[in-house]
């Protein structure tokens, strides 16, 4: 019975909260506090107890509801989620109630705050749990808006913004709203991160949806129902290539792909915490997402026809993204760009279209969350105490901040793949599968994770060892409980699946099975048999 | 042929029954002001809404027991369609009413004629939704369009205001002229204005026609205000009276709609190709040139006109579709405008009250002064670029839709770009809005009837949004008086 409906109630907890945040006055805090953190850990339970109910022995969809919702254009509510999805739904949900106490102390606007975080929380949920592309692009745009409020609202100016000469012109108007300013791609106020970011997400779902609606439109089903169109829609080789295309060019920018990249760490570094936590960690993850979703299951041939491309961009992905992180000075823009790195070690599990190079590309997806949620957390944090993010101004912070400093050394690891944190079982999962198909890119990805290393240590030995710096301001440690529990919960996920990742492997691998069956019929394509996953990789991987 | 004599049995007075009872109320609120000269002017505006209200009512009892049919020899016609848009007008004319009171306090002088005015051009639209030949066309395109020559000069102190006036009356008057150009030349072809004639003999094709057809598109595209016959649009907009514009912006143009459905599927359906080219390049202009030019615009008011060009085109979309679905999708695609427009407008207004100014640098951190105007103002353009889920994504993806089904590619590439477009100049507003502080933190006093007209358009964008099955299905009841003569 409740599980006819709970998806709904994970998806729509966080609405209902944002509804009544409506009501209340920005002036009871407590209040506001309480009801954002009552609705979005009523959903963080449900999506609990939908991991640990989710039928591995079954597999598919499952937790399946459906309402038609237009007769004439053919679309309807249509949730129900896989092993792809499960996982990435509680990510979602932890990343948002972390996000609610990540964004306890907000002085300004506390309430607008929280309905943003609720409503991104939502949005983010929907496309991970919608089989029906118009619903799927329907929360996908959804995810893009609140994102630019965040920016603009609660954003801070970063790198070069102070020194900034020239945006008051000669009439003494400002420039900053000027299309030209768009284009300047050094100048980082909040309002330039926030457009970038915006236009080209929106560009990319415009992009998209011509996509969906060639799908729509072609497969003469008058439907956008997702598996339907999968089993009877009998596309031409032809659609299904412009399709792929498309899709891949609409999505993937949003999974932070090069040369797509650029908004990413800019809108990191300018967004508030919570928002940069939500972004990089499950917003980010919904290209990937909806590439596996849409083009591995409508187009396989297309697919594998261009994933031997995709596998040599991620390189560029990875070794590009971790060079631009050694060299930057500003935490955030560090995490940022070695963000855009790991989407490159995702990419490349994507388009080795095995099972476990993919099982271990969605495990990464997931542990990726975890890892930038914590790191996004702290950084936020950082700010708050000592006002900057300046790597070189801050320094020996251990002294006054233990607590934060462990939680940032165990998501720093976690970050570049040491055993025991969850990242390393999603990389050496990929890594073992790209081995027989790209072997050259997975030898360049191994060696490109000591890039990782180095600025991973450079960052924490600079932020957090030495001498500390006289000039910052009186620092101290997260002491209260709301400081403290998104550290933990998030810490704990981190290791807890990183140690006894088994159970999420199984699940993770009944989504992917099916997907890749759908490759077995295609002749000439870069398949790798199916390799039969057992369970002691999760055994092998502690060792 | 004998000659007929009309009886007044004949004419069939239930189905103009709405009009006559809107003639009797403007005449009346005409009336109560030159007689009454002690009654208080928000008085007359609530009695012309609940007389309103009431004709509302009794057109909704029409199109449920399906009331229609034609009277004054096939003149006149009462069908789905014709319901839908007179709701349509009626409705919008009563939240603008409630919106314009505020406003019309700070008036001078003829605070009652404005009611009557008002009153008058949504008469006379009424008649133009139900015309069903080219003779009716030419006069309720004129009737209506009347009213709104003396209300855009309506500030008679203010330059502007008569400068609008005076290029609104110079291009209608023009349009006018080329619109009874064109019907002559038609009469000439086919030797009838009756559209049904029209459509049941499909005229063979001839140099003359297509040219004459031509001159009524551009006559009809002055009116809509689509590219390339806009130049009037913004100049008009800024110029008169906010309420003005506001009412300007959306009902004149559904209303021309109305009238511009039954010209191209009622009656020269079979010259598809003859006109297709027309609306599509007139789309592809009018979205593109709308939406690059409203970048660069610092008044409020401006912007507003340039991104309503760029909607013209996106609704003429549906139009170049040609198909059933098309107007569906045109008739949805009005409705959330409808309520997006309008509501923008009312936050200008409410702020326009305060401070007589309109200019987007005013708006700045109005969030901290009045955070339900701001709100709304992000609601509304948020629903006017196309984001879900709000009223203005269901509708643009209607339309696309239509459009992709008759494999008009190109231009649905079109409109999907010129959606960014439109998110980068609606997202500075809601920049200057939101994140830049105010130069003053007074808070802003909204009157009662402006915060219905307020709640009633965020219900509206909300409804339309998250549960548009009832208004597609409207839409299609409405569309469907097309059904035997075009495509599904």
């Amino acid at each position: 019975m409740i599980n006819d409906y709970l998806l709904s109630i994970i998806l729509f907890a966080p609405f209902a909260g944002a509804t009544v945040l409506f009501f209340i006055s920005n002036t009871q805090k407590d209040v506001v506090r309480g009801i954002a953190a009552f609705f979005s850990g009523l959903s963080l339970l449900a999506s609990l107890y939908l991991f640990y109910t989710f039928d591995v022995s079954q597999g598919g969809f499952q937790f399946i509801s459906r309402t038609v919702w237009s007769q004439t254009l053919g679309i309807s509510f249509y949730l129900g989620v896989d092993g792809i999805g499960t996982p990435m739904v509680l990510a979602s949900a932890l990343l948002m109630f972390c996000g609610v106490f990540v964004s306890w102390d907000i002085k300004d606007r506390l309430k607008e705050f929280y309905i943003n975080l609720l409503v991104l929380g939502s949005a983010t949920m929907g496309v991970y749990m919608s089989l029906d592309l118009f619903f799927l692009f329907f929360f996908y745009e959804l995810s893009v808006i609140p994102m630019y409020l965040f920016l603009i609202m609660w954003g801070r100016h970063t790198k070069g913004y102070k020194d900034m000469k020239g945006h008051i012109n000669l009439a003494g108007e400002e420039k900053r709203e000027s299309v030209g300013f768009i284009l300047n791609f050094n100048k980082n106020s909040k309002e330039y991160a926030a457009m970038k970011l915006t236009l080209y997400l929106s560009f990319g779902a415009v992009v998209a949806l011509m996509g969906i609606l060639l799908v729509y439109v072609k497969s003469g089903l008058n439907t956008f129902d997702l598996l339907e169109i999968g089993e009877k829609g009998n596309l031409s080789l032809g659609v299904k290539e412009i399709g792929f295309l498309l899709i891949f060019i609409g999505f993937a920018p949003i999974a932070a792909i090069f040369p797509f990249h650029s908004w990413s760490p800019v809108g990191y570094a300018a967004a508030p915490p919570a928002a940069s936590m939500m972004h990089a960690g499950v917003l980010k993850k919904l290209g990937h997402f909806t590439i596996i979703r849409i083009c591995f299951y409508l187009f396989p041939e297309a697919t594998a026809e261009w994933m031997p491309l995709v596998a040599i961009i991620c390189i560029f992905n990875i070794i590009y993204g971790g060079l631009v992180a050694f060299l930057q000075k500003d935490t955030k823009f560090v995490v940022g760009y070695s963000s855009v790195g790991h989407m490159g070690y995702i990419f490349l599990g994507m388009a080795s279209l095995n099972t476990i190079s993919l099982t271990g590309a969605v495990f990464f997806l997931f542990a990726d969350a975890m890892a930038m949620g914590l790191l996004f957390a702290l950084a936020g944090f950082i700010y708050y105490q000592a006002k900057t993010l300046d790597i070189p101004s801050l320094g020996g912070l251990v002294h006054k901040m233990p607590f934060v400093t462990a939680c940032f050394v165990v998501g720093g690891a976690a970050s570049f793949g040491l055993p025991g944190g969850m990242n390393f079982v999603g990389e050496i999962m990929v890594f073992m599968g790209a081995w027989e198909i790209y072997p050259i890119q997975t030898i360049i990805a191994a060696l490109a994770v000591v890039i990782t290393w180095a600025y991973y240590f450079r960052m924490t030995r600079t932020m957090f060892f030495g001498k500390l710096n006289p000039a910052l301001p009186d620092v101290k440690d997260a002491r209260s409980w709301y400081e403290r529990l998104p550290l933990v919960l998030l810490v704990f996920f981190t290791l807890f699946f990183g140690i006894f990742p088994g159970k999420f492997i199984s699940v993770i691998e009944k989504g992917v099975t099916p997907i890749l069956a759908r490759f077995d019929s295609t002749a000439g394509s870069a398949i790798a048999q199916q390799t039969k996953l057992s369970t002691h990789i999760g055994d092998e991987s502690i060792k | 042929m004998t000659p007929e004599i009309m009886t007044l049995a004949d004419l069939n007075l239930r189905l103009i029954a709405p009009e006559l009872w809107m003639t009797l109320l403007s005449c009346v609120v005409l009336m109560m002001d030159v007689f009454c000269p002690k009654l208080s002017k928000p008085k007359l505006a609530y009695f012309s809404v609940s007389g309103m209200a009431l004709i509302t009512l009794q057109l909704i009892g029409y199109g449920i027991d399906g009331t229609g049919g034609t009277s004054f020899s096939g003149m006149f016609v009462l069908d789905p369609l014709a319901i839908f848009f007179k709701i349509f007008i009626l409705l919008s004319t009563i939240v603008m009413i409630l919106a314009s009171i505020e406003a019309m306090e700070k008036i001078p002088y003829f605070r009652g004629e404005y009611y009557f005015l008002l009153l008058f051009s949504a008469l006379g639209m009424m008649f133009m939704v139900s015309a069903n030949d080219f003779l009716s066309l030419f006069i309720t395109l004129e009737f209506s369009t009347f009213g709104f020559y003396i209300l855009v000069a309506y500030l008679r102190d203010n330059l502007k205001s008569n400068e609008a006036a005076i290029k609104f009356f110079i291009l209608g008057a023009l349009s006018a002229a080329l619109i009874a150009y064109g019907v002559s030349l038609v009469y000439g072809e086919v030797g009838t204005l009756l559209f049904e004639e029209i459509a049941a003999n499909p005229p063979e094709y001839t140099i003359g026609l297509t040219i004459g057809l031509l001159f009524i598109f551009v006559g009809i595209g002055y009116k809509l205000g689509a590219v390339p016959f806009h130049v009037w649009v913004p100049d008009v907009y800024q110029g008169a009276p906010t309420t003005v514009t506001a009412y300007l912006s959306v009902v004149p143009k559904a209303a021309t709609f109305g009238i511009f459905l039954r010209v191209v599927f009622g009656t020269f359906l079979e010259l598809k190709a003859d006109w297709q080219w027309m609306i599509v390049s007139i789309a592809v202009l009018s979205m593109t040139y709308g939406n690059i030019t409203a970048i660069a615009q610092k008044n409020m008011k401006r912007l507003l006109a340039y991104s309503g060009i760029a909607h013209i085109g996106t609704v003429l979309i549906g139009m170049a579709a040609g198909t059933q679905m098309g107007v569906e999708s045109i008739l949805f695609y009005i409705l959330t405008y409808l309520f997006a427009n309008i509501g923008a407008f009312v936050v200008v207004i409410i702020f326009q009250n305060l401070t007589d100014k309109d200019d987007i640098d005013d708006f700045v951190g109005l969030n901290r002064r009045s955070p339900l105007m701001a709100f709304a103002m992000l609601v509304f353009l948020l629903s006017l670029a196309g984001v879900p889920p709000l009223a203005g994504f269901i509708g643009k993806v209607y339309v696309v839709v239509a459009a992709v089904h008759q494999g008009l590619i190109f231009i649905v590439a079109v409109a999907l770009i010129n959606m960014v477009i439109s998110f980068y100049y609606y997202l500075i507003v809601v920049k200057k809005i939101y994140s830049v502080e105010p130069k003053e933190y007074t808070p802003i006093h909204i009157s009662t009837p402006l915060k219905i007209a307020i709640y009633v358009s965020i219900a509206g964008v909300l409804l339309l949004g998250i549960w548009p099955d009832p208004f597609i299905q409207a839409s299609v009841t409405a569309s469907s008086v097309f059904a035997d003569l075009i495509p599904k």
